[in-house]
């Protein structure tokens, strides 16, 4: 927790009690929580303006069906919080130097234009601001302002001024009670200590537009799954309100495409990405949860369901029973739209009955395998880690050192290291927390 | 610690975004909860545990001198602690708190009735607030953590943890019932992903074990009883061998016991034919040598049925999905695809869903092991004149098929130890549907335990494969380090306590307390019950079963239930409590 007024000089902070972690989501925030509970200290680095990552887009989570938002808010301030904890949002690690117990991490502070401590987070600037652009936070289906923050949790609660968008006219400069908006502020690069580093840096979701057979990118109610997320999310674009983008219609029929990007080899994506089923199958009983009345009918297209986790089965059962969703085996040949309705008719073989099917929906859901961020090469670069042929941080022994990379005091937790869910991410985070805490406690060595 | 001035009580409404505000009219509750006895402010908000609503919450305290606090949001179990935290951090004893559940017990269940759900709402907040006016705050307590942990369970799981415990600087006692470490790893020859023999992963955790002079590891010893609370549990500790029991004093556990190999009896003719095996079998029989048919002979046409126990809906302790299974049968399968003619794998779906598993299940596809899906309906497996004959319905062709394998290995469930329940209930676990045991949170807290101090890892927690089962007890050992370091935590206040001048000695309360939080104290003649505040869960059957009313349940006092029932049933007769 930074307290007001209060300059934290991090080229002084003793390596030999903080470490680093990169990447604030869910895995990260585990990850520091961990280790900081040990009374050492962490940085950690996110490099966008709020901690919280991709879970704290997501409308619900599988197998229980709670709401994301409601069980990562108390995370995100217990992180905030934390007497040992130090956030650098919108910030990203730029050079990594020196050894286990003592590497030296560049960190370039970007300019975010509103001073943290100064700002409450009231929102009193925003309607002053004239620049409306498409909010990334929402998979860029909503609005913001130029001087935003992405959603009502954005941790720290404190604004940030886009500059690539901003005019400078100043309005919010003036609007701010607390004259908490410096538009002079500039990049700050930080030199920091550390012993030991975790890399959290989480994944990409697979670019469906490759796919040019299923459409996407070409005709508007053919959607990808985390767009779909926004949608049915209350605080999201459309309060929650599930519509298809073309004409804002509830649809009554929806497809949802699993495996588009996963377990491709000719796309370069061979690996399963492990979450997909679920979250599809959650968002096809989310659409039968939300619009009863109005969503008549939910088909998956799907190669195997791989619902292997805890509940995942049981869900899985009472997504067919329960919500009567459908469930089709067979990989999607191509989707074409109705240049009148814009519906979408998907081509598709069950290949159970050894039909041909040609099915209409209203809206069609691709369901995109996770990739590795693109700058994880280079991060990885920057030490030397070594990177699996999937693109993920590797890992020497996969059976009794899970997260210990080839490199001693680094380690790795979540989705950088292959596709993960949820829990599988948290106890990962928890995990490298342990690791790392012991490079900590004996010095460097393990 | 009492409060003497009047109360003044705040209402928060929270929104939820959708989740209470698509079926309560939030902003009409607020209104009313204006009106209530001692509510001197009311709003509604939509995200009262967001920073912002937190912020709120703080301000409002200061400004108008609140002295109690009701938030009408979602469940308490998650966040109880964050708003207890909030009026703390505006002055407030945390107990001077109190939150109603709009969420789970009103907008969820009576989704399609918003009217109904409204007014429902607004009987709950006002009850809240009658029980608020008379809350009180309660001292904060703490009890002290023992600088060593227990490990239960000498598998792959708990030599992780052990490890990471001892490598951290802190004591732990590894204990296994067997007399070698090592789980069931010590069964498989090599394993997935990376082709590592099993040995060599176990050997290299166990010398690492040895080498560290903090770790105590134990063999052929069990836990037979544990008493305590977080920070200062006792463990007897029983050696099967010697018969000698011993304690030990720790201040966490880990409980890393493990699965059993579910024996598939009555399953695919096993037991009517030796050469029908498990998968565990064939991994024996691999480990010491190549495999054999019960003649002596190497099988020639072999076949994998998956999904042995598992996935079978409506048998209870069946229903889920084993994880490991379809990797490991696709390995077996093309590790063994050259030395046969023909390797024939018949599955419902094919879960490879982890690092490096999908590209051994294209390794299996690719070496022609014969990949079939069932489905739904399960293959039958015959022994007609000594020979095996199995028929299942190809779905992906939608034929008929038969095959007559000389070897048939079935990949069975991972199902919970037979004395998992018994040893559940020694560590106040609960189990979930499939018969392990429960994580505190599904999502979140997949490692801790309602039980404080006790941790779980591996496939207590549920069926999984050794990368899963390592990383969780790496998890699980941190949360035990971190209480150690801390050296001392928190305990909840919210606990019964007995007036002893009213106690009867009649211990009738310390056979009504499900958690062994009552005994009789020494110290007096006749003896008085006495609670150990630690191990009590605040759920007040003793203080209902207490005949002589010596029991008070603080927090949830009879006259704050007294108060929400009348609230809740004559709203009129509330009035402003005068102090």
């Amino acid at each position: 927790m930074t307290v007001a007024g209060e300059e934290i000089d991090y080229s002084r902070m003793n390596p030999a009690e903080t470490a680093l972690v990169i990447g604030g989501g869910v895995a990260g925030m585990q990850a520091a929580l961990d280790i900081a509970d040990q009374n050492f200290q962490v940085i950690l680095v996110e490099k966008t303006p709020s901690i919280g990552g991709v879970m704290a887009m997501l409308d619900k989570t599988f197998p229980t069906l709670d709401c994301s938002a409601c069980i990562l808010t108390p995370r995100l301030s217990e992180v905030s919080r934390h007497p040992n904890i130090k956030l650098l949002t919108y910030s990203r690690v730029t050079e990594i130097s020196g050894e286990a117990g003592n590497f030296r991490v560049k960190v370039l502070k970007k300019a975010r234009k509103v001073i943290e401590d100064k700002c409450s987070g009231c929102g009193e600037c925003v309607p002053h601001c004239p620049i409306q652009v498409k909010n990334e936070f929402d998979q860029n289906l909503g609005y913001r302002k130029a001087i935003y923050i992405g959603f009502p949790q954005n941790t720290p609660l404190v604004y940030t001024i886009d500059t690539d968008n901003c005019i400078k006219c100043e309005l919010c400069v003036k609007s701010c009670e607390r004259e908490a908006i410096d538009l002079t502020m500039e990049d700050k690069e930080l030199e920091i200590p550390v012993g030991a580093i975790v890399i959290s840096t989480g994944y990409e979701l697979f670019d469906v537009s490759k796919y040019k057979r299923l459409g996407y990118g070409r005709y508007k109610n053919v959607i990808n799954a985390l767009e779909y997320e926004r949608l049915i999310n209350a605080s999201g674009p459309t309060s929650g309100n599930l519509m298809r983008l073309s004409d804002g219609k509830i649809p009554e029929s929806i497809g949802f495409i699993q495996c588009v990007g996963a377990r491709d080899v000719q796309n370069d994506v061979p690996y399963c990405s492990r979450v997909c089923c679920m979250y599809g199958i959650k968002n096809a009983v989310m659409a039968k949860e939300l619009q009863h009345e109005s969503v008549k009918d939910v088909t998956v297209y799907y190669a195997d369901i791989r619902a292997y986790g805890k509940g995942f089965e049981e869900f899985y059962q009472m997504a067919k029973k329960r919500f009567g969703v459908k469930f089709i085996r067979g990989r999607v040949g191509e989707v074409v739209e109705d240049p009148k309705t814009k519906d979408i008719t998907v081509f598709a073989e069950n290949t159970v009955t050894s039909e041909f099917l040609k099915n209409k929906h209203e809206l069609v859901v691709l369901c995109p395998g996770i990739l590795p961020p693109k700058d994880l090469k280079e991060l990885a670069g920057e030490v030397g880690l070594d990177i699996g042929v999937d693109g993920f941080i590797a890992i020497q022994h996969p059976a009794s050192n899970p997260v210990d990379t080839n490199i001693p005091g680094v380690f790795v937790a979540g989705c950088a290291e292959s596709p993960k869910d949820i829990p599988d991410s948290v106890a990962a985070g928890s995990a490298a927390a342990m690791r790392a805490s012991i490079t900590l406690a004996k010095g460097g060595a393990l | 610690m009492t409060i003497e001035e009047e109360p003044r009580v705040g209402v928060f409404i929270c929104h939820c975004g959708h989740n209470i505000a698509g079926a309560v009219d939030c902003e009409d509750v607020a209104k009313a909860a204006a009106d209530y006895p001692n509510v001197k402010f009311s709003t509604d908000f939509m995200f009262m545990c967001s920073d912002s609503g937190q912020a709120l919450i703080r301000e409002k305290i200061q400004e108008l001198d609140l002295n109690r606090v009701v938030v009408a949001s979602c469940s308490p179990r998650m966040h109880e602690p964050t708003f207890r935290r909030v009026v703390e951090e505006a002055g407030l004893n945390r107990y001077c708190y109190d939150q109603v559940n709009l969420r789970e017990h009103v907008s969820w269940c009576h989704a399609l009735e918003p009217e109904k759900a409204t007014v429902k709402a607004k009987d709950l907040v006002r009850m809240s607030v009658a029980r608020a006016a008379l809350l009180q705050p309660l001292e904060i307590k703490t009890v002290s953590i023992a600088p060593h942990a227990l490990v239960i369970g000498g598998g792959i799981s708990g030599l992780r943890a052990a490890v990471d415990i001892g490598s951290r600087g802190y004591k732990a006692t590894l204990i296994e019932k067997e007399s070698e470490f090592g789980g069931h790893l010590r069964f498989l020859s090599v394993m997935y992903p990376d082709n590592e023999n099993a040995d060599d992963v176990i050997k290299r955790l166990v010398d690492e074990a040895k080498s560290l002079e903090n770790v105590t590891m134990l063999t052929n010893s069990e836990v037979v009883d544990l008493d305590g609370h977080i920070g200062n549990f006792e463990a007897t500790i029983k050696n099967n061998k010697t018969g000698k029991t011993s304690r030990e004093k720790v201040g966490a556990v880990i409980v890393a016991t493990g699965f059993e190999p579910f024996e598939p009896v009555g399953y695919y003719g096993y037991g009517e034919h030796s050469d029908i095996i498990t998968l565990a079998g064939f991994e024996k029989m691999r480990k010491k040598g190549p495999l054999r048919r019960s003649d002596g002979k190497s099988p020639k046409n072999l076949l994998f049925i998956g999904c042995v126990g598992s996935r079978e809906e409506g048998v209870k302790g069946h229903e889920h999905c084993s994880r490991y299974c379809c990797t490991a049968m696709a390995k077996a399968a093309a590790d063994i695809r050259d030395d046969c003619n023909e390797v024939v794998l018949l599955y419902n779906d094919m879960r490879t869903f982890g690092r490096g598993h999908e590209e051994i299940h294209r390794e299996a596809r690719s070496k022609h092991v014969v990949f079939s899906k069932f489905g739904d309906k399960k293959p039958k497996v015959k022994v007609e004149n000594n020979e095996i004959v199995v028929r299942w319905r190809d779905v992906l062709s939608c034929s008929y098929m038969e095959y007559r394998p000389d070897m048939v290995v079935l990949t069975t469930a991972m199902v919970p130890p037979k004395t998992s329940e018994e040893l559940g209930k020694l560590f106040g676990l609960t189990h979930s549907a499939d018969g392990f045991y429960n994580e505190e949170h599904i999502k979140l807290a997949p490692l801790t335990t309602h039980t404080a101090g006790v941790m779980i890892a591996g496939c207590a927690q549920s069926a999984k494969d050794t990368t899963d089962s390592t990383t969780q007890a790496s998890g699980a050992a941190v949360k035990a380090v971190s209480l150690m370091v801390r050296g001392s935590v928190e305990i909840e206040s919210a606990v019964a306590a007995v007036d002893d001048t009213l106690c009867s000695s009649c211990h009738t309360c310390v056979t009504a307390c499900p958690y062994g939080a009552i005994a009789m104290g020494t110290t007096s003649n006749p003896p008085r019950a006495f609670v150990t505040e630690a191990k009590c869960h605040g759920c007040g059957t003793c203080a209902a079963a207490c005949p002589s009313k010596a029991i008070t349940m603080q927090h949830s006092t009879d006259q704050q239930i007294k108060a929400m029932l009348e609230a809740f049933l004559e709203p009129s007769l509330m009035q402003e409590s005068v102090k």
